[in-house]
Formats: C-alpha cells, sequence, structure tokens
C-alpha cells in the first residue's frame, strides 16, 4: 500500500498586530522618555531622599541649582555636590569661581565644601538672580549638614528654596 | 497627429477588460520579523531608560538675614523642637514643651492655628537640634504643609472690610534651636 504522506504545511504567523502594539508602546515610551541629566549619569552616590505626601510640584528644569548632600555608601562620610541646570550659565558661573580647578571645568556638577559652595551660590545668584534653588539631601543625614546649606542660602539671600523630595508610596 | 493615435491605441490596452484577464492578484507575505526584531529593541531601551517617579520639591522659605525684628506676642508662637534622638516636642509660647507624636501633628496644627482669637495670627517655627535627622524634619514640614490645607480653606473663608476672601498669611518656618531650649528639651 502506498504511504499516505502528510504534506507538510508551512505556517506564518500574522505579525500585524503584533507590530501595531510593540509601535504604540514604542511611541508612548519615546515621548513620555526624560533622559538622566548629564550630573545624574556620572554621579557615583545615591541619595536616599525623604518621602513626603503633600507636595506634587514636580522640580522645575530651568535654571535651577542643585546643592546636593550625599553620604558616601562605603565610608559613610558627607559630601556637598553643586549641580547647575543651565548650561550657558554653568560655564560661566565656572569660570567667575576661583575654586573650581582646569579639569572641573566641564563637569556639571562638583564635589564642593562649605566656603566653595558659598562662592558658587553667590556667582549663580550674580549671573542669574532668578535661578530656584533645591536642596536635595539624603534623609539619614544630621540636620546639622542640611542647616549649613540653608546657611549659606540665607547669606546670599535666597530665602526661598526647594528641598527635593520623593512622593511617599500607597 | 501620429503621435496622438498612438497614444490611444495605448489606452486601449489599458483598458479594464485586458486587465481583468491578464494581471493575477499575488498574494505576498511580508516577513515583519526584523520589524519586529528592531521594535522590541527600542522598546525594552525606553522602558529601561526612562524614569517614571520623577522627583518632586517642596518649598521652604527662612526668614532673610537682615534682621528686622518682628515682634511677636508669645502666646502666637507655636514652637516645635526636635531632640536628638528624633522625638518631637511642642510648645506655645513659654509653656513647658510636651511631647507630641509625628501623626498628631497636623490635628495639633489645625487645632492651635483656628482657634479663636488667634485665627491667621499664629507663627509655626520649627526648631530642629542639630543632630536630628533630616528626614524627620522634612516629615514634620509634611504635616504641617498637610494642616495647612484645611488652616488656608477655613480662613479663606472669612472676608475681610472690603469683602474680599482674607489671605493666610503666616506659615510656618525653621530656626535654629537655642543653647536653652536645647538644655530644657534634653531633660524632658
Amino acid at each position: 500500500m502506498p504511504k499516505v504522506k502528510k504534506k507538510r504545511m508551512g505556517f506564518v504567523i500574522d505579525m500585524t498586530p503584533l507590530v501595531d502594539i510593540t509601535f504604540l508602546l514604542l511611541t508612548f515610551f519615546m515621548f513620555t522618555a526624560k533622559f538622566k541629566s548629564e550630573a545624574e549619569s556620572e554621579q557615583k552616590f545615591s541619595i536616599e531622599r525623604p518621602k513626603v505626601t503633600a507636595d506634587t510640584s514636580k522640580v522645575p528644569d530651568k535654571d535651577l541649582a542643585i546643592i546636593k548632600i550625599a553620604i558616601d555608601s562605603l565610608t559613610s562620610d558627607t559630601t556637598y555636590y553643586y549641580e547647575l541646570l543651565n548650561e550657558v550659565d554653568r560655564a560661566e558661573v565656572w569660570k567667575l569661581t576661583e575654586s573650581v580647578t582646569e579639569e572641573m571645568k566641564d563637569k556639571a556638577q562638583l564635589p564642593v565644601s562649605l566656603e566653595s559652595l558659598d562662592d558658587l551660590v553667590r556667582n549663580t545668584r550674580i549671573i542669574r538672580s532668578e535661578t530656584v534653588f533645591a536642596i536635595d539631601a539624603d534623609k539619614r543625614l544630621r540636620f546639622q549638614y542640611v542647616w549649613d546649606a540653608m546657611d549659606i542660602l540665607r547669606k546670599n539671600r535666597a530665602t526661598v528654596f526647594n528641598y527635593v523630595t520623593e512622593k511617599k508610596g500607597a | 497627429m501620429a503621435g496622438g493615435g498612438a497614444l490611444k491605441a495605448e489606452r486601449s490596452k489599458r483598458g479594464k477588460a485586458s486587465k481583468r484577464k491578464k494581471m493575477k492578484r499575488v498574494s505576498y507575505h511580508l516577513d515583519m520579523t526584523p520589524l519586529v526584531d528592531i521594535t522590541f529593541l527600542l522598546l525594552t531601551f525606553f522602558m529601561f531608560t526612562t524614569t517614571m517617579a520623577t522627583p518632586q520639591v517642596m518649598e521652604m522659605s527662612i526668614p532673610p538675614e537682615v534682621v528686622d525684628q518682628v515682634e511677636v506676642k508669645e502666646s502666637e508662637l507655636l514652637q516645635l523642637f526636635v531632640r536628638d534622638d528624633n522625638k518631637i516636642f511642642y510648645a506655645i509660647g513659654n509653656e513647658d514643651p510636651q511631647e507630641i507624636e509625628l501623626n498628631k501633628i497636623r490635628a495639633m496644627s489645625e487645632v492651635e492655628n483656628l482657634r479663636e482669637g488667634k485665627r491667621n495670627r499664629m507663627i509655626t517655627a520649627v526648631k530642629p537640634s542639630n543632630d536630628a535627622d533630616y528626614g524627620t524634619i522634612v516629615n514634620i514640614l509634611d504635616e504641617l504643609n498637610m494642616a495647612e490645607i484645611l488652616i488656608t480653606a477655613e480662613i479663606t473663608k472669612e472676608f475681610d472690610e472690603d469683602g474680599n476672601p482674607k489671605k493666610r498669611e503666616r506659615r510656618f518656618t525653621i530656626a535654629q534651636m537655642s543653647e536653652e531650649e536645647l538644655e530644657k528639651i534634653k531633660e524632658l
């Protein structure tokens, strides 16, 4: 008897709906994507921000100066960093400040001491007085460190500033 | 006119009748796999690089350095002290400080700020010890901010002489703790 040959069926999956959905998601993520700032991508520390309910205002992304106070995860030392978002201002402020060394000049974020922080804040205020200041500090810090930064802001007449916080999960 | 004739002939060739006879519809499949590959690659890239939780800000204002002394009645001053061990105490005027839990601050602030006679006149000052945690201070400020919602709502219900809603005038601030206060708190 002749063998009944089963016919091999080549099959094709219609990928169109898959492509539709993937493109939809792709465009969504492409448009909502907000990339890490220059400074954020190079920084090696992470700040545990205090969690807060009430305020819903987002961080302003124009003319913002951020004083970061971070705890080194290895040595548990406290370090101040200063970041300026406006690139044009940044170049000028960095140039104006003596404590910024030549190799630091192209960095978006500088590790600073309290004295140089004072200079930087003053120069920032000179270059653009409407710059908004924010303090981004780790919640485990002693308040003294934050107070010192606030004092510098106060001395430079920047009495309205922001604390960077994170939204409390439900 | 020869050109025109030729054109006419061509046209008749392209006519519908002839098309139906000769042209065969070829069904074709477009291989979408590489397209899907690339799209998925980009999709995963964007999914991993986006930061969904953007940080928020809490606005604060501190009194300027130039000291124009503002006279404040003692009874209109609400002070919140934070001790080294993050315990919170509150005192109105010169009263002895009392311990208060973090989650009670909101209710306390609402009651004190809306008390008859002191409405819209109370000044709240947070006075943290230098060794208190920054996180605790922000939590207290958060509670005070939440209390502002009700306080502001209540105060703007009232009207001034011109018939305009009253404005919330006094909010809270941060100040440094004095030595005496530090000593006082330590014993409690």
